[in-house]
């Protein structure tokens, strides 16, 4: 069991975090402040394969194994959590079911643009009466000659605003004994599909979260991604891919926090020596850490099962969960840490802290991370 | 590898005569008096090597600042310092004379002269020396050199070498005063010169004072992240022209477009030194401060009194960049 | 054109941590990365093969971890590989440095049109290599580059130095070291990273591949020794001035005054 990154993944990470720290953390605070989504960085992100991380390369990919591509939205997440997140979604709930599921003409038309990052992704599940009740849904998708109608509204649709193509997941209509979804790929300029304002939310404000609304919304049949009936197989399987990204992405947040704590420590002074010589501040500095590590551990082995082909709802859903419980943790110690400034402005500190907030809620709050770790556990036989 | 050599049959310490503008001559003018005191403790001379067309003035000089031998190379193919040109004919003169020590200033024809000819002559050199010594029981020569962009030094010898070379960073010592009634002799070796083609000196113009040449202002003004803006980094040039000086910019200062990559300083742009740097917004990483660690004064402003830039400056002022800026405009202008 | 790239890998930590006994730098633990200067030289010739269709082959010598170095190159794109690697090539100096990667050049099929790195590095910063492979393969050199092309066979070359810009033509077989302001090096694309690691082939020599002595190279071959390692005793003891914005520029003054950047103020102005 070799627990190190291979020298593969230590050059990935290396030029990841050289570019982050170049060409996004300048733009970070901005982004937050200003709620805005830089077009030109999605564009340099494109042409170095950032939207097509674990798509093959014959599809315009970078081919990557899970593992490394958690470690590129890891560093992307360290300095800015709104462009780790839309990296994130974009890959994992986007990009990846259509790879999964599609067919070659759908992964030639749908992915490529995807993969290379012409058309920015999005994973519409989401409704004003469903949230963690997916099945809740009341957006329909009506047989209609040769395609289907859509009509319903979605919300809190992650890089919304500036998406290219949006997978929907609907209620077939007409209705039967037995509810059955079906998940569409609707590009964005589709006569019926109309995109709302965006979110004004407390973190990750650089992603331009917002709603999408169809009327009338026609989609050849061509769009239909897998078969009908299939949509909630696709999308739990999306979901548990997409549990690693944000896993990672809370990791990156977590370490950001706890990077900037240390420094702050090492260079702030109080009572004639810094705060890292207290007994109190070590102990907070220490705890960070240690949970870190774990959530890490836990993230990178639920994306090497994943890799490997085993199954990993349990893992994922472990690693999702502390790893955003421990985003949350390290945010608010780092604030802590860093007292009177850190409420400020002036360090990002406190923009981690309500970026972190939303990871224990999205992909899965974590109450149901928690229901879906128990009966994984039950299931399993011979075990309590 | 050559075996070791005799060291008993080396004698004398050369310095090579870098005469080609003020600031090469100075550097020569400053080793040939570190080297005489060096040479007062091994018992043996200093000789200061010139090359050139017409060198006499050049000589009489060095004589006059302490040189007790000038060995003088007249040659046309000379009269440019040419590297492949001039390591023919030093390492010639090398082999002929057997010098025990040879120092050049480590100016940037000295960095790129002195290591081919060491390789040329097969011995150790060490590049950029902060310090001299000798060990005169050994004979040796102990170079301080910095390492890791001036974090570590490191004392180093060529114990079976010779000659025992180094570059030397200017400015370290002190030269002479100019002594016109100093007596030297003024030797003019046999030597074969032949010019190496290979290389062609198309055009040499001298670096424009206004392009912004900051490796030789007196006084560097340098901007970082904490500027915050373009508009405020602005002031900085502003600053810069009020003191006669240059603008300097960190790697995130440059990122963000706020000035272009000749103006960067540290790991991977220029290093200076300056008489006085002025640092703002800047919050002390080693990738930038060692570009400046060799400025003579430095002051720093930034807001976070435990920035680490204030370890290094003489003077901190803790404060917003764009204000104190802003203030100290106003000052200096209105007593111009 | 054939291109050799000499990079060295160095250490990326901003705090150096000594090994006292073997007056060396802990490297363990540190991550490592191209020198910067080297990454331009890199960065340089793969601009050359996109304009001219140039082949690189990128070298360079040290522990086998130094794969690491290479295979990036090989993601920005050199065509070709090489370790120099051997325990017996540790603890060498400049010239035992330049010796053996002298020796690999030769060995190289074709003989390179020319040879780029950096005009120094991040560790040592002594800029010895550069200069030294040059004159044992007797080739011309130009240090310091800060623009480069071709020009009817031969190498047009920019260089600042000692106060003066100077414009010269090198005959080729050359080598060049190159400064930051020749080019800013872009991003790796994890498409290529990813297959720089996956079928691309790397060449290892060792002391034997080079038919080099043992005396010749590392530790033996090297002409200088290192008497002690140590950090810089801390020169500078600065007045940190808090206070308001007024007052504290009035003292900025003082010293600009004091240093005779400024000239005093007349007591009747």
């Amino acid at each position: 069991m070799n627990l190190e990154p291979t020298m593969k993944q230590s050059v990935i990470r290396r030029s990841v975090r050289r570019f982050a720290e170049e060409k996004i953390a300048l733009l970070a605070a901005a982004m937050d402040a200003k709620a805005e989504f830089p077009r030109a960085l999605a564009g340099e992100m494109a042409s170095l394969d950032y939207f097509g991380l674990e798509i093959p390369k014959e599809h315009g990919g970078a081919g990557l194994d899970t593992v490394s591509a958690a470690m590129v939205i890891e560093e992307l997440s360290r300095v800015s959590g709104a462009v780790g997140l839309c990296v994130s979604v974009h890959n994992s709930v986007a990009a990846s079911p259509v790879h999964e599921f599609g067919n070659a003409h759908q992964r030639k038309v749908f992915l490529e643009p995807m993969a290379r990052g012409e058309k920015i992704g999005t994973f519409c599940l989401t409704e004003p009466n469903a949230g963690s009740d997916a099945s809740a849904i009341e957006t329909t998708a009506v047989k209609t000659g040769d395609g289907y109608l859509l009509n319903g509204n979605k919300i809190f649709v992650t890089n919304g605003g500036v998406s290219g193509m949006n997978l929907v997941f609907a209620l077939n209509r007409p209705a039967e004994e037995r509810k059955r979804y079906s998940v569409f790929i609707v590009e964005s300029e589709r006569a019926g599909l109309e995109k709302g304002p965006v979110e004004d939310l407390m973190g990750m404000r650089g992603n331009p979260v917002c709603p999408l609304v169809f009327h009338d919304c026609y989609v050849p049949s061509e769009n239909r991604l897998g078969e009908e009936g299939q949509g909630l197989k696709i999308a739990l399987a999306s979901l548990s891919g997409g549990r690693i990204g944000i896993g990672a992405q809370a990791l990156g947040i977590a370490q950001a926090s706890l990077d900037v704590s240390g420094k702050y420590a090492r260079e702030r002074y109080q009572f004639g020596r810094p705060l890292c010589a207290f007994g109190g501040v070590q102990g907070l500095l220490a705890d960070m850490a240690v949970r870190i590590e774990a959530s890490r551990l836990l993230v990178y082995r639920a994306a090497s099962m994943r890799h490997q082909g085993l199954p990993h709802t349990k893992e994922s859903a472990m690693g999702k969960l502390f790893a955003s419980e421990t985003a949350v943790h390290a945010a608010r110690t780092g604030l802590q840490i860093h007292g009177g400034y850190g409420y400020t402005k002036a360090y990002p500190i406190e923009r981690y802290y309500r970026d972190a907030k939303v990871c224990e809620i999205y992909e899965g709050t974590s109450e149901i991370q928690r229901m879906v770790i128990a009966r994984s556990l039950l299931a399993e036989k011979g075990k309590s | 590898m050559k075996k070791t050599r005799e060291h008993e049959s080396t004698r004398g310490i050369w310095v090579f005569g870098d005469y080609r503008n003020y600031f090469q001559n100075r550097v020569t003018l400053q080793l040939i008096a570190k080297a005489k005191e060096l040479a007062e403790k091994l018992a043996t001379e200093v000789t200061v090597l010139v090359l050139g067309d017409q060198v006499h003035q050049f000589a009489m000089e060095y004589a006059a600042h302490g040189a007790d031998v000038v060995m003088a190379v007249e040659h046309p193919a000379l009269k440019t310092y040419q590297v492949e040109t001039y390591a023919r004919v030093v390492a010639r003169l090398v082999e002929q004379w057997k010098p025990h020590v040879f120092l050049a200033g480590a100016t940037a024809f000295g960095r790129e002269f002195f290591p081919r000819l060491a390789k040329r002559l097969r011995t150790g050199l060490s590049a950029d020396c902060v310090s001299l010594e000798v060990d005169p029981e050994h004979g040796w020569l102990i170079q301080t050199t910095p390492s890791f962009g001036g974090e570590l030094l490191a004392d180093v010898i060529t114990p079976d070498h010779r000659p025992q070379m180094a570059t030397v960073h200017p400015g370290m010592f002190k030269e002479r005063v100019h002594d016109k009634r100093a007596v030297s002799r003024i030797v003019y070796p046999e030597v074969q010169v032949e010019a190496d083609e290979r290389v062609q000196l198309v055009r040499s113009k001298p670096e424009q004072a206004h392009k912004g040449n900051l490796e030789d202002a007196p006084v560097v003004v340098v901007g970082g992240r904490g500027l915050g803006s373009r508009e405020n980094f602005r002031l900085l040039f502003e600053l810069a022209e009020c003191l006669g000086g240059e603008v300097g910019a960190t790697r995130p200062a440059v990122m963000a477009g706020w000035a272009k990559e000749d103006r960067l300083l540290g790991q991977t742009g220029k290093n200076v030194k300056p008489k006085l740097l002025i640092t703002v917004g800047t919050s002390g990483a080693v990738q930038y401060t060692t570009g400046i660690q060799g400025a003579e004064t430095i002051i720093a402003v930034n807001r976070d009194p435990n920035a680490p830039i204030f370890q290094i400056a003489d003077l901190g002022l803790v404060g917003e960049g764009r204000s104190i800026l802003s203030l100290l405009l106003e000052k200096l202008r209105r007593r111009l | 054109m054939n291109i050799v790239v000499c990079i060295k890998q160095v250490p990326d930590a901003p705090t150096i941590r000594m090994d006292r006994e073997r007056m060396t730098i802990i490297r363990e633990g540190v991550e490592s990365i191209i020198n910067p200067l080297d990454a331009v030289a890199l960065d340089a010739a793969l601009t050359l093969k996109r304009k001219q269709g140039s082949r690189v082959t990128v070298l360079t010598m040290g522990p086998p971890q130094s794969e690491e170095a290479l295979r990036e190159a090989l993601a920005a794109g050199a065509d070709q590989a090489v370790l120099v690697t051997d325990p017996r090539f540790a603890g060498a100096d400049t010239l035992a440095t330049s010796h053996a990667l002298a020796r690999a050049v030769s060995r190289l099929e074709p003989f390179p049109d020319l040879i780029l790195c950096g005009k120094q590095s991040i560790d040592s910063d002594t800029g010895h290599v550069g200069p030294q492979i040059a004159e044992e393969l007797d080739l011309p050199q130009v240090c310091g580059a800060t623009e480069i092309h071709l020009e009817e066979g031969s190498l047009m070359v920019k260089q600042v130095s000692d106060g003066f810009l100077n414009s010269l033509r090198v005959s080729l077989p050359a080598l060049v070291t190159v400064s930051s302001d020749l080019s800013s090096p872009g991003y790796l694309s994890l498409g290529e990273i990813e297959s720089a690691f996956s079928g691309r082939q790397i060449l290892r020599w060792g002391l034997d591949d080079l038919q080099l002595r043992e005396s010749e190279v590392g530790f033996e071959g090297s002409a200088t020794r290192v008497l002690r390692l140590y950090r810089p005793p801390p020169k500078r003891k600065g007045e940190i001035l808090n206070g308001p914005s007024p007052e504290i520029v009035e003292r900025l003054i003082k010293k600009l005054e004091s240093l005779s950047i400024i000239d005093e103020e007349d007591a009747g102005a």
